[in-house]
């Protein structure tokens, strides 16, 4: 029998500027347990691997976080590993989850990831905490902020290619539009371009509202093989069988200035998608993929995701994201959920909250205002910094 | 409020359960503040040389020997070739290629929180480098442009982090 990895249950905590009541073992708690539910299952005993995924120390402020989540949801004395990717790291744990079922290590594997990025700490230690993970001497002690880096990258893009604004603005609003529809969302909103556009400046060209969230939120997926899934997951039978099929990765040199000339663009993404195409056999992108859930860490890095990602040719990400082609009842909709604008950014649950979303997509489960009609294929796009590592991984409905 | 816990925020009693919670019984919240202040004996390592420069106001970068790329900011190892780089001193005239203007400040050292905002974080291929340095451009934002030439400055206040020994100017007269 086929070793692809399935989709066997997923599991969430809402995300939200705070929470209050959790520390990160609590929200992991809370999402493991909805992931029992989903899965029809009463307890973890059938698992044989966990997974931890979660990217700061010093936000959640526990170190080995990863060691105490395996203990708390009761998954001693199994094996345990933890992965570290950055904004990559919970669409990096499904991957490296992926090898270990490929592999025959496991058949089963829950991967668990959370983060507490909201409000425990104020916008300018966030803002620290984060540029530490850029590079220390050369980028951070200057002044420089991953905003800064983002926004420097959008005018290179708008300089290149005529890219504008208004163009990103449409994502910022969209997004967040989506949100509404997406009851864990953080910050659902009904904002207009022009609101985007005269929201107060925070590193030019980049305004207030093109800017992502800081989150608190936990999140959990089982990842299987089938047979292992049929026999011990009782909701598996319920509902269309979703295979993870493919992943793929590329990196990219740490600072901006390093990839010059090549300074409006993710070459890593390029490199990661490449590789799921060639996977997943996949030849024109934007055709073949029903729904995608894109890392909207500013709102230009849609438009230059979607150029990376070969949806449009490079240069046209700005007219096709404004033209409406990723919108909900566009050609390849995407960031249903809200993206990281609207539904809000945990960053260890982030890619394991992309892929419950086009898991959900294709189980057609989700609300239907945002639900994507006859979804087979989808895919989601996770990266790290300003894309130093690039994660795409794919996955399809097949019944 | 605070009673016996000095770091004590506040406490949250629950609010009235509602039906079918099963955290009711754990709805207590308590927040304290927690501190965490470190201080490193943080070495500069094999760049070092490039800070040191700057204190005598000169600008170097490093250039490989086997595919002549020229680094900077230096790197002491060609990721290219694997070589051990050598250090050459540039003129530390460029130009702008791409930049952003931050209204806010990470506040990373005593330097950067004694900046005003908004300031100019520039992109600078340097004359003579292939990479681009990334470093405050001391302009007002609306004269700086993409394609502006500017030069490397040298501060004569001392300052907390060497970084900050230079940073950009436009050159006059353009």
């Amino acid at each position: 029998m086929s070793r692809i990895p399935v989709i066997a249950a997923v599991g969430a905590t809402p995300v939200a500027s705070e929470h209050r009541g959790c520390n990160p073992r609590d929200l992991m708690t809370e999402a493991v347990l909805d992931c029992l539910a989903d899965a029809g299952m009463d307890d973890l005993s059938a698992v044989e691997q966990g997974l931890a995924s979660y990217e700061s120390d010093h936000f959640n402020l526990q170190m080995t976080l990863g060691a105490i989540l395996h203990d708390t949801i009761g998954m001693i004395p199994k094996p345990n590993v933890r992965i570290e990717g950055g904004g990559a790291t919970g669409a990096m744990a499904l991957r490296t989850a992926w090898a270990y079922i490929q592999s025959g290590l496991c058949d089963s594997i829950l991967v668990y990831g959370c983060e507490k990025n909201g409000r425990g700490v104020s916008s300018r230690t966030a803002n620290q905490l984060f540029a530490l993970s850029a590079d220390v001497d050369w980028e951070m002690m200057v002044g420089g902020s991953y905003t800064g880096f983002y926004a420097a990258m959008i005018r290179a893009h708008m300089e290149a290619f005529g890219t504008r604004e208004e163009q990103f603005a449409h994502v910022a609003a969209r997004n967040r539009h989506n949100a509404g529809f997406n009851p864990i969302a953080q910050k659902p909103m009904d904002i207009s371009v022009a609101d985007v556009m005269n929201s107060r400046p925070v590193a030019e060209p980049y305004k207030l509202f093109d800017c992502s969230l800081l989150s608190d939120g936990a999140a959990c997926l089982l990842l299987a093989t089938e047979e292992w899934a049929r026999r011990r997951c009782p909701a598996f039978d319920g509902r269309a069988p979703v295979y993870f099929v493919a992943t793929g990765c590329g990196s990219d040199t740490m600072r901006l200035g390093d990839r010059y000339p090549e300074i409006t663009n993710f070459r890593a993404k390029q490199m990661a998608a490449a590789q799921a195409y060639a996977m997943a056999n996949i030849s024109d992108p934007m055709r073949e993929i029903d729904v995608a859930e894109l890392y909207d860490s500013y709102s230009g890095v849609e438009i230059q995701a979607v150029e990376d990602l070969g949806f449009v040719e490079r240069g046209q990400g700005g007219a096709s994201v404004a033209g409406g082609a990723f919108d909900l009842d566009g050609e390849l909709p995407v960031n249903t959920s809200g993206g990281l604008l609207g539904r809000g950014a945990p960053v260890g649950a982030t890619g394991i909250l992309q892929a419950i979303e086009v898991a959900q997509q294709l189980w057609a489960t989700v609300d239907p205002r945002r639900q994507v009609a006859n979804a087979r294929r989808a895919l989601t796009d996770t990266h790290a910094g300003i894309a130093s590592i690039s994660v795409v991984n794919i996955f399809e409905r097949r019944d | 409020m605070m009673g016996k816990v000095r770091s004590k925020i506040d406490i949250r009693l629950p609010e009235s359960a509602t039906a079918g919670d099963v955290w009711a019984q754990f709805r207590q919240v308590e927040r304290i503040t927690m501190e965490l202040t470190q201080s490193y004996k943080y070495s500069l390592g094999k760049v070092s040389r490039f800070f040191i420069a700057l204190e005598n106001r000169r600008f170097l970068a490093t250039r490989c020997p086997r595919c002549g790329k020229v680094y900077a900011p230096p790197r002491p190892l060609c990721p290219n070739c694997l070589s051990v780089t050598d250090w050459v001193e540039l003129s530390g005239q460029g130009v702008v290629k791409t930049y952003s203007v931050l209204h806010f400040s990470p506040g990373s050292n005593d330097d950067v929180r004694a900046l005003e905002t908004p300031y100019v974080l520039a992109y600078v291929l340097l004359d003579g480098a292939d990479t681009l340095f990334p470093h405050l451009l001391k302009a007002p934002p609306e004269q700086v442009r993409s394609g502006m030439r500017v030069a490397v400055a040298f501060s004569d206040e001392p300052v907390s982090h060497p970084i900050h020994l230079m940073y950009f100017v436009p050159i006059r007269g353009q």
